[in-house]
């Protein structure tokens, strides 16, 4: 293992931003799919 | 296809002389293109001094400057068949009378013939204005025509587009680019070996002399084929809903 | 996708570019011929290159599905083919400036300057601007169907003159781009370790267009159907606030 300032450092880096990026990924999913129902169940309800 | 090729044709053809009809009657496009590129001509000359460019790089620059022109003085001239039907409407009774197939092609005999006379007018200036010695001007001519070709069938489609847009001037040239680029980078290499003939390696010329020019000669005219035929099946499209 | 399936899928996409990163820096050996580490660079910008121009190619495949797509005479066009082209043209936007920006950077510390309009930096400099015009086109129609229908054809004409740049510009400029892969020879160059990681990102960066992909369809197609009900529930429920209005459907 070298002193920091070496190599390592930006691979942690990026595998942080990495980490980071799913989650928010992640989020932007479950939070579609809960629009995503939302949109059907009033469809149900609504007259034609 | 419902109808017969002779009526097709006719119907191209009628396009084709209304538009040039009611060009002569304002001649607006005439006279937007042969003053845009005059004035350009004008521009690009006196900066370059009255001796133009130092002669050993007036074969690399100048081609571009020329394609510049022509490119330009298309965008402002052009776009104009069609942007002006839908603003006087009379695009409703082209789109109730004409075939699309033979509208596009009218109007692409149009711009083609647009085109060529104002190479007719910028080539002969330019290369009067520039000094220039044409190496192979048979290179030339076969250029200008093909590349001018590609040109006209490129802006048709894309004026075909942006006149059912609003921001129409500055829509244009910004579709157009990268649709035209290859056509101009071609283009340019071409016209660079027509100037300087078969010698300098690398920048200008081509490495494998007349064979070389042929081969970008022969992408040109595919360039070619491919818009007019990509136009052909996309302008019913854009077209109608 | 199921949603079990789906969060499996990604959390196994997390892993794999985990480990793509990780072996980037551990296991690939540095390339001969490359300043220091840069050539790790390689593993990031040459898959997003790959990712924008799959982007462009989807979308330009999904313009002519909803143009020409097997319908019937007088049937509508399926929408869904027209949000597909856009999220894929606004990736490939993202992956596109991305691969650029990290191709200008290493351009920089091998060669010194960070722009020389190599055929490949063109190419991908030319898609770029046909996104951008794509979408500029897209913000110029306010009628959705016209909308749809022009940009579509517009990504069309794009698909037929995109091979223009890949066969044109190489014989223009000779190329600083190193040709480790594919080279004249035909065979692959490269040291296998390093080989591994790249078509491993490559893949991982794939998936993750796709996903990408998905998300952004999908939020297009949430805010299509909201307006849609808006458009609906304003005539007939005025100012009724318990109506099908998009209150229900915001977040």
């Amino acid at each position: 293992m070298q002193v920091s300032g070496s190599i390592e450092w930006v691979m942690v880096v990026n595998l942080i931003i990495w980490t980071g990026l799913f989650l928010y990924l992640r989020r932007l999913d479950r939070q579609v799919r809960a629009l995503e129902a939302s949109q059907e169940a009033p469809a149900l309800e609504r007259e034609p | 296809m419902s109808r017969p090729a002779s009526t097709w044709v006719r119907e191209a053809a009628a396009v084709f002389a209304k538009e040039w009809r009611s060009e002569i009657r304002t001649r607006y496009a005439l006279n937007t293109l042969a003053l845009f590129a005059v004035n350009t001509l004008v521009v690009v000359s006196a900066s370059l001094g009255p001796l133009g460019a130092a002669p050993g790089r007036s074969s690399e620059t100048l081609p571009v400057l020329l394609w510049l022109i022509l490119l330009f003085a298309a965008a402002a001239g052009l776009p104009r068949s069609f942007v002006h039907e839908e603003e006087t409407q009379t695009a409703t009774a082209l789109r109730l009378a004409a075939t699309p197939s033979a509208l596009f092609c009218g109007k692409l005999a149009y711009a083609l013939t647009l085109l060529a006379a104002l190479e007719a007018l910028v080539a002969p200036l330019f290369l009067a204005v520039m000094n220039l010695d044409v190496a192979r001007p048979g290179l030339l001519v076969a250029t200008l025509a093909a590349g001018g070709f590609g040109l006209a069938a490129g802006s048709t489609l894309v004026a075909a587009i942006i006149a059912q847009a609003r921001g129409k001037g500055t829509l244009f040239a910004v579709l157009s680019f990268p649709v035209l680029l290859p056509l101009l980078l071609l283009a340019v290499e071409l016209t660079r070996g027509a100037f300087a003939g078969g010698g300098a390696p690398g920048q200008g010329g081509f490495q494998g002399g007349l064979g070389g020019a042929g081969v970008a000669l022969i992408q040109l005219l595919l360039y070619d084929g491919a818009v007019t035929t990509a136009g052909l099946m996309l302008f019913p499209v854009v077209w109608n809903p | 996708m199921k949603k079990r399936t789906a969060v499996f899928a990604s959390w196994l996409l997390w892993l794999w570019l985990a480990a793509v990163i990780v072996g980037a820096f551990e296991y690939a050996p540095l390339a001969a011929k490359f300043i220091g580490q840069s050539s790790r660079i390689l593993f990031f910008h040459v898959p997003m290159a790959w990712a924008a121009f799959t982007a462009f190619i989807t979308a330009g495949v999904y313009s002519v599905r909803y143009l020409f797509g097997g319908r019937s005479q007088g049937s509508p066009r399926d929408p869904r083919h027209d949000r597909a082209a856009r999220a894929a043209i606004e990736l490939g936007l993202l992956f596109g400036v991305l691969a650029t920006v990290t191709g200008a950077v290493w351009s920089r510390i091998m060669w010194g300057a960070y722009w020389n309009w190599d055929p490949r930096q063109t190419s991908i400099v030319m898609a770029l601007i046909f996104n951008g015009a794509y979408l500029a086109l897209r913000d110029a129609v306010e009628d959705a169907e016209k909308r749809a229908r022009l940009a579509a054809a517009y990504a069309a004409l794009g698909l037929v003159v995109t091979p223009f740049f890949f066969f044109v510009v190489p014989r223009i400029t000779f190329s600083l781009h190193p040709e480790p892969v594919i080279n004249a020879r035909g065979r692959v160059e490269m040291d296998p370790r390093m080989l591994q990681v790249l078509l491993a990102s490559g893949a991982g960066f794939m998936a993750l267009f796709f996903w990408l992909h998905d998300l952004r369809k999908r939020v297009l197609a949430v805010a299509d159907r909201a307006l849609e009900a808006a458009a609906a529930g304003a005539p007939t429920h005025a100012a009724d606030p318990v109506s099908t209005s998009p209150r229900t459907v915001s977040q």
